[in-house]
């Protein structure tokens, strides 16, 4: 095929992909941290932007200051916690869910498909419906999630199907709707005048609630999920390609998909044990940062985490601050995200790019 | 044959004689009645077995008539049953026909043969429609009377007066609005800036509220308190710390009984004034919750509790006794000291914090 | 020799799709599998490379039975090359032929400068070194299919397994693509590959395998397999094998009417 053919097509060569992803992989973080200071000198206690500097540089090195009290409560204990988790987990839903779009060979594809969203809400509501205290609720979130997805692979490895991952997407819909049936029982036995709203606000999604000992619980699981993520992001590439063809390159399917699906699945169940369920991070941010910087995971990774934590910094700043009461994360992140996911259908072309 | 004739004609006649006869003596013994959502209902004249719809109506009916109730919504937990009379601990639960999430199945409340379904609560047009479609499709007259609190008193005596207990339904309804008087004429005295700002927290984290006009948080204001969450849109809604933190409350109440331990420890509510003064307290819910679960007559203790709270110089009477006479007068129960001293030490909250 | 189905019976599951076929690939050997649609050739291809299980018998590579190989010490010396299909995500045309160099890393590595080498040697090899840059959903069947074959010859393989590359290809681009396999056979790759054009086979194989009724009915040189007599029973057609004069080699061309 000749140059002068291949000119003929009238696609331009897309060097300015390149460019583009250049200037936003120095012009994001910036961005990010402008963020974030914004939303820690933001809020219903009105604190000046001065104190909140004077409390944070305190806090670093260690010094007495004689801020109110109240000032320094608001935040170290009110909006650092909260500001930081949702980086953490706004960062880590996108990742799981860049990694999910991979696997499944979907961009629609959004982390509750293999169920830990259902799984983790099961275990929450029936921490609630027991009375459990809250650091029982977010355990039992935090396993139902783990076990949910744990059923769904291994309904995937009895059925022995030639197309492995169509198997696994068939078996979320089957359990994530079991457990569905479960939350609705639980809710039906909840008490109506204590447990129920709370089961619905939990349900509803909410960085409220978050403190520091919460951020220290999920740190961990998020890290070592975000691990293999990182590690096998070329070959992350290479798993979108379906599992015959990336077989026939040399990949161990059988092994790498398991791995895969813990990672993104460590890192989900944390944040929705801690948050409740936020939904349409997951599938709007890979999305977004798939346009921005192209398919190749070793770019698209950190691209959605840090699309991932602005979007959740954004969206939790304007869920705090529009009313004096607190808006369900899960309502915003849906307003936002089903008509963008719309205009996508609308204007999407074949092949995604 | 005249005669004839006109004894064969009584002959012919006779079972429609009897059978108006029969009739007229039936629709004799119903008493029509318009109830609070202005339906008519066919009031049977012997009332014996009465079935509760829901909570609400199962405690004004346990105070009321506690011998003809024929069941409890929600059978009652072990620590329930102790605060409640002997003769209704044993109650089979019922399930709830109307209300958030019926649970009652129509045919086992059809098994249990009331003479009349009773219940409380909102009086609006969906309410209304529900009990119509279930007196029709089970034959048994439903009443709905109205649950708000000011009309306490009026419910006592029209209830009273249908089910056949017309001088204990006068007698409960005069203590209502005995205690609901004096806690009025307390209040009365008292100027707007000088009544206490309430936060009522409950959830897991004691971060859910009730907005001011909820019929969760209606007794705050009946009490003389102001509701710091003050939408006046009714309805429970999350907040996040911060803002509370800005309402700065003077007095808190949680339906968490641990929260008042967690708030002085924890750096996150301990800054607040109510915390720093142990102006925080748990509210009792043995047998019923004394603030809202449910929204019925067992929170004419909580409106004493919390007028108690608010204006102590106002209410010479201590609050143990209030509860005591409340207990014995209403649920038929005699407190246990142990009882007694458990349900104060939840009212009163920890202190003071050192 | 590299490659040999011993007695090897494929297909799906329970359902044996072909049985009793034993061929050998030798170096740079260019084989060509002509048989009907639907006729199992795609399901021997998969059975070859390791990627179905053989319901009986073996597949040999370099001697060892491929059940006792890791995929990556199989892909570094059998590389795939697929249909030409519609991909989900708009990788470049390099990054897709980087692909190919993931036999030859190790676990948790990322291609380096020795893997973007010999990616561009593959693509100067097939003449797509001005497409690199392009969008891989963007360009046509044919220079998609040639990015294929440029992703498997990224990996150094010694064998080549193209399933039914001139499919949907126009006339030139077939031409070009059959131009690449027998080039590759002259440098010592040996290539298997499936076509639906009896032609073909004498344009660029050494040998030629007859499928039908999952059953191997002949192999051997084009001149002796590719005969209207086998093509009639392969395709229920009557065929006409009309030497080309000088060339060496004959056309096919259906007798219709």
């Amino acid at each position: 095929m000749s140059e002068a053919a291949s000119a003929a097509q009238g696609r331009p060569a897309r060097r300015r992909s390149l460019s583009l992803a250049v200037l936003l992989a120095s012009l994001a973080p910036v961005a990010l941290l402008l963020l974030v200071l914004v939303s820690l000198g933001v809020g219903r206690y009105p604190v000046p932007l001065a104190d909140v500097f004077s409390v944070l540089v305190a806090k670093v090195f260690g010094q007495a200051t004689s801020l109110d009290p109240a000032v320094q409560t608001v935040v170290l204990n009110v909006r650092l916690p909260r500001v930081f988790g949702a980086l953490v987990i706004g960062a880590g839903l996108a990742a799981a869910g860049a990694t999910y779009q991979g696997l499944f060979r979907n961009p629609l594809v959004s982390p509750d498909i293999l169920g830990v969203s259902a799984g983790a809400s099961l275990g929450a509501v029936l921490g609630i419906v027991l009375a459990l205290p809250v650091a029982a609720i977010q355990g039992l979130a935090f396993a139902g999630g783990l076990a949910a997805v744990g059923a769904v692979y291994a309904v995937g490895l009895a059925v022995r199907r030639h197309d492995p991952v169509l198997t696994l997407v068939l078996a979320g819909v089957a359990v994530g709707a079991l457990l569905g049936a479960g939350i609705s029982l639980l809710k039906v036995l909840a008490d109506p005048y204590n447990q129920l709203p709370a089961i619905t606000f939990w349900l509803l999604g909410s960085l409220a609630s978050v403190n520091t000992g919460d951020i220290a619980a999920i740190l961990p699981a998020t890290a070592l999920g975000l691990v293999p993520l990182v590690l096998l992001r070329w070959r992350v590439n290479l798993m979108s390609l379906g599992d015959e063809e990336a077989r026939a390159l040399g990949l161990e399917t059988r092994r790498l998909r398991p791995v895969l699906v813990a990672g993104a699945t460590l890192v989900t169940a944390a944040a929705v044990s801690v948050t409740g369920v936020i939904g349409w991070i997951g599938l709007i941010v890979p999305h977004v940062a798939r346009l921005l910087v192209g398919p190749d995971f070793r770019r698209l990774l950190p691209a959605s985490m840090l699309l991932g934590a602005g979007y959740l910094t954004a969206v939790d700043l304007m869920a705090r601050t529009v009313a004096a009461i607190e808006v369900p994360l899960g309502i915003l992140t849906a307003l936002v995200g089903a008509p963008f996911f719309l205009w996508l259908l609308a204007a999407g072309k074949r092949g995604w790019a | 044959m005249p005669l004839l004739r006109c004894l064969l004609a009584l002959a012919c006649l006779w079972p429609a004689l009897l059978w108006s006869c029969l009739a007229g003596s039936c629709l004799a013994a119903a008493r029509p009645f318009t109830d609070a959502a202005g339906r008519r209902v066919e009031v049977p004249e012997r009332v014996l077995r009465v079935l509760a719809a829901g909570p609400p109506a199962a405690v004004l009916l346990s105070t009321l008539a506690p011998d003809r109730m024929i069941g409890w919504p929600r059978a009652p937990s072990p620590e329930e049953r102790d605060f409640l009379a002997p003769a209704l601990r044993d109650l089979p639960a019922t399930g709830r026909l109307t209300g958030r999430g019926g649970s009652a199945n129509v045919e086992a409340v059809l098994a249990l043969k009331p003479d009349l379904i009773v219940d409380v609560g909102s009086t609006a047009a969906t309410y209304a429609s529900l009990a119509d479609r279930v007196q029709a499709q089970t034959g048994i007259p439903y009443l709905l009377l109205d649950g708000s609190f000011k009309a306490t008193p009026e419910t006592y005596r029209t209830l009273g007066r249908l089910i056949g207990t017309p001088e204990e339904g006068e007698a409960l309804a005069a203590e209502a609005e005995k205690i609901l008087k004096s806690v009025a004429d307390a209040v009365a005295a008292v100027p707007e800036e000088k009544r206490p700002r309430v936060y009522y927290g409950r959830g897991p984290r004691g971060l859910e509220t009730g907005l001011s006009g909820s019929i969760n948080t209606e007794i705050i204001e009946a009490a003389g308190g102001r509701n710091v969450a003050g939408a006046g849109a009714g309805g429970l809604a999350a907040v996040s710390p911060e803002q509370v933190l800005v309402w700065n409350p003077d007095v808190i109440i949680a339906l968490d009984p641990d929260f008042p331990k967690l708030a002085a420890a924890d750096p996150l509510w301990n800054g607040l004034k109510a915390v720093r003064e142990g102006r925080v307290h748990a509210i009792p819910t043995l047998p019923f919750g004394w603030v809202d679960a449910p929204p019925g007559v067992n929170r004419l203790i909580g409106l004493r509790w919390l007028a108690g709270l608010f204006f102590p110089d106002q209410f010479p009477q201590t609050l143990g006794d209030a509860v005591r006479d409340f207990y014995r007068r209403f649920y038929r129960v005699d407190l246990t000291p142990a009882q007694l001293d458990r349900l104060l030490r939840d009212a009163a909250g920890p202190g003071p914090a050192r | 020799m590299i490659l040999e189905a011993r007695d090897l019976a494929f297909g799906y599951g329970a359902r044996a799709v072909g049985s009793g076929v034993s061929l050998t690939v030798g170096e740079g050997e260019a084989l060509c599998l002509l048989g009907p649609n639907g006729g199992g050739k795609t399901t021997l291809f998969k059975t070859l490379l390791g990627l179905l299980r053989p319901l009986a018998g073996r597949v040999l590579l370099d001697g060892t039975d491929l059940s006792e190989l890791p995929r990556r010490d199989i892909a570094k010396k059998i590389a795939y090359v697929p249909q030409a299909h519609a991909a989900f995500f708009p990788f470049t045309v390099r990054d897709v032929v980087v692909m190919g160099r993931a036999s030859r890393l190790p676990a948790f590595a990322s291609p380096g400068p020795a893997d973007r080498a010999a990616a561009e040697r593959a693509l100067a090899t097939l003449g797509i070194g001005h497409l690199a840059e392009r969008i891989y959903t963007e360009i046509s069947g044919g220079e998609r299919q040639l990015a294929l074959i440029a992703r498997a010859l990224a990996g150094e393989p010694r064998l080549l397994v193209m399933d039914e590359p001139t499919a949907s290809l126009d006339f030139g681009n077939q031409a070009r693509v059959l131009t690449q396999v027998r080039r590759l056979s002259e440098t010592g790759i040996a290539v298997v590959l499936s076509t639906h054009d009896p032609g073909h086979a004498f344009l660029c194989a050494d040998r030629v395998a007859l499928l039908h009724g999952g059953r191997l009915v002949a192999l051997g040189p084009p001149a002796e397999t590719v005969t209207p007599e086998t093509l009639r029973l392969l395709y229920g057609v009557e065929v006409a094998v009309v030497p080309l004069p000088g060339q060496g080699r004959a056309v096919c061309t259906p007798l219709i009417g």
